[in-house]
């Protein structure tokens, strides 16, 4: 049996994941205009600028767009049927969206606009950030 | 003078034939297509002097065509990545090359097996790097099919509607495949046959995907000028645009639910000597039925977010409707000739040689290929 696929960083996104494997989330911000982008690029999208940094956000997310997964086409995938795919607008880091899955809810209780929180999954060495709904008694 | 700025215009079409069979060598379908196109022109081997492909992966290079056709040298030819807006991104290609002087007379292919970009049963992944490392670790395999659902999703969350909006583009298709002896799927559905097929990246249905074909089509362009001399009644090249939207990406574009179709389809009418009231058939993409609704709106057939009311419970596009759209039958129900059938459809629309499903009177005809952030359209009058 394949497990499921960790990420393999380069040197742009590396922080990302460096982050992420200590419990942190940080998008990548360009220190000459500050634009936030995502995917992690090898210059600014805006200005060109190189001299890119990472930026520490909450971890608090709004729910954009999601699809419920039906099918798996990784065989790894198939016992976590169905699982939800989504889009999600970081709280303060306007202007992006970065995908994740949505844990710990039932798919049919997830709509645009809800409130979200992150969580992270151990895979392998590697740290994934996915999002929940926010808790009540927060966290 | 080094470079022309011509008219151009579609003077011949082609195909071989289309079927379910694994495991063929497309080449000999290509070739069939080709010369059926060729010929279709009035025109011999010998006059082609450019070729253009989609996608240009494995032996289906322009180059190779040409060896195939004993064709001794090109004046041009390009064989336009994966990245471009499908089939009709090597006929831009051409139109382009002619256009400018570059050749002559271009000939256009594009085949494909129906095992081509087949998602399902894979064993081997490669690493999760690059764009893959903040998608593949989230389940989302498939090529573009979960950000399909995503897109689903978001277009009801924007504009509201329904799944019938969508079914209706699934349930057209069926209307006209069973009017076209070429398409292989040509049993009509209904909407409860839409509804009730399978969710595979919930919203997205097994009914919103296109339908893989092993087939072949080609496309022979020339020069306006050339073209009043060949076989059949010229096809002019009206307009062409593509378009990407802002920071283009299939998962993190600007705009999701639209990706480039609005930005191209604005371009398209900027440049064209017609108006969206003007047109009399469409041909566009069904790789997903959310594409095609895109494209309907982004070429400004309607509104934006107006598809539902305007698709009028399916009367608007089917046969004998106000705007009849992919008579062929699409992607959904020809099959997944991938993009340049769309064109091909358009030009014998024009000419008029569509039989039982011609639309009367057609004499402007917009076609559109792809989504995200490869789009390309074309209009076409005769
Ligand atoms: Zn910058």
């Amino acid at each position: 049996m394949t497990d499921k696929q960790a990420p393999v960083p380069d040197r742009y996104s590396a922080f990302y994941w460096e982050n992420a494997a200590r419990g942190r989330l940080a998008v990548q911000a360009c220190e000459e205009c500050g634009q936030v982008q995502f995917p992690p690029n090898a210059v600014c999208e805006s200005c060109q600028s190189q001299s890119l940094t990472a930026r520490p956000v909450s971890g608090r997310a709004t729910l954009y767009a999601m699809t419920v997964i039906r099918q798996a086409f990784h065989p790894a995938w198939k016992d976590s049927l169905p699982y939800v795919i989504a889009q999600v607008q970081l709280d303060d880091a306007p202007g992006i969206r970065i995908q994740t899955n949505i844990v710990q809810a039932d798919p049919a209780d997830l709509k645009a606009g809800d409130p979200l929180e992150v969580v992270y999954e151990q895979r392998g060495d590697v740290t994934v950030p996915q999002f929940r709904p926010t808790q009540k008694n927060g966290t | 003078m080094a470079f022309a700025t011509r008219a151009t215009a579609v003077v011949g079409v082609g195909y071989s034939t289309i079927h379910r069979e694994t495991g063929v060598d497309s080449r000999p379908l290509a070739v069939t297509a080709a010369k059926q196109a060729i010929g279709d022109a009035g025109l011999t081997t010998a006059d082609i002097d450019g070729i253009f492909e989609y996608p240009g992966q494995g032996t289906q290079i322009a180059v190779e065509m040409q060896r195939m056709l004993g064709i001794r040298d090109l004046a041009v030819f390009g064989d336009n990545s994966p990245s471009g807006p499908s089939g009709l991104a090597a006929a831009q290609n051409a139109v382009m090359a002619v256009a400018s002087g570059a050749c002559e007379t271009a000939l256009v292919f594009r085949s494909v097996t129906r095992e081509w970009g087949q998602q399902s049963g894979k064993s081997e992944f490669p690493p999760a790097d690059g764009p893959d490392q903040f998608l593949a670790p989230y389940g989302d395999y498939g090529a573009v099919i979960p950000s399909m659902g995503m897109r689903k999703y978001r277009r009801f969350v924007d504009f509201g509607g329904s799944e019938e909006d969508y079914g209706h583009i699934a349930v057209n298709a069926r209307r006209w495949s069973a009017l076209n002896d070429r398409a292989v799927l040509r049993t009509p559905i209904t909407m409860d046959d839409y509804l009730s097929s399978r969710y595979i990246a919930e919203p997205l249905r097994l009914f919103d995907c296109d339908y893989p074909v092993t087939g072949a089509c080609a496309t022979v362009i020339t020069s306006t000028e050339r073209a009043a001399d060949l076989r059949r009644k010229p096809v002019v090249v009206d307009a062409m645009a593509q378009g990407t939207g802002s920071r283009p990406s299939w998962s993190f574009a600007d705009d999701l639910v639209f990706g480039g179709t609005i930005d191209c389809g604005n371009r398209l009418w900027e440049r064209s000597s017609v108006t969206p009231q003007d047109v009399k058939v469409a041909e566009l993409y069904d790789g997903f039925t959310h594409i095609t609704i895109s494209w309907v709106e982004a070429l400004g057939l309607c509104g934006i977010g107006e598809f539902g009311d305007w698709v009028d419970g399916g009367r608007t596009i089917g046969p004998g409707g106000r705007l009849p759209l992919n008579t062929n039958g699409g992607q959904l129900a020809e099959g997944r000739l991938h993009g340049l059938s769309f064109l091909n459809e358009a030009v014998l629309q024009l000419r008029e040689e569509c039989g039982d499903r011609q639309v009367a009177g057609a004499d402007v005809a917009v076609v559109a290929n792809a989504h995200g952030p490869q789009c390309g359209a074309m209009v076409l009058t005769s």
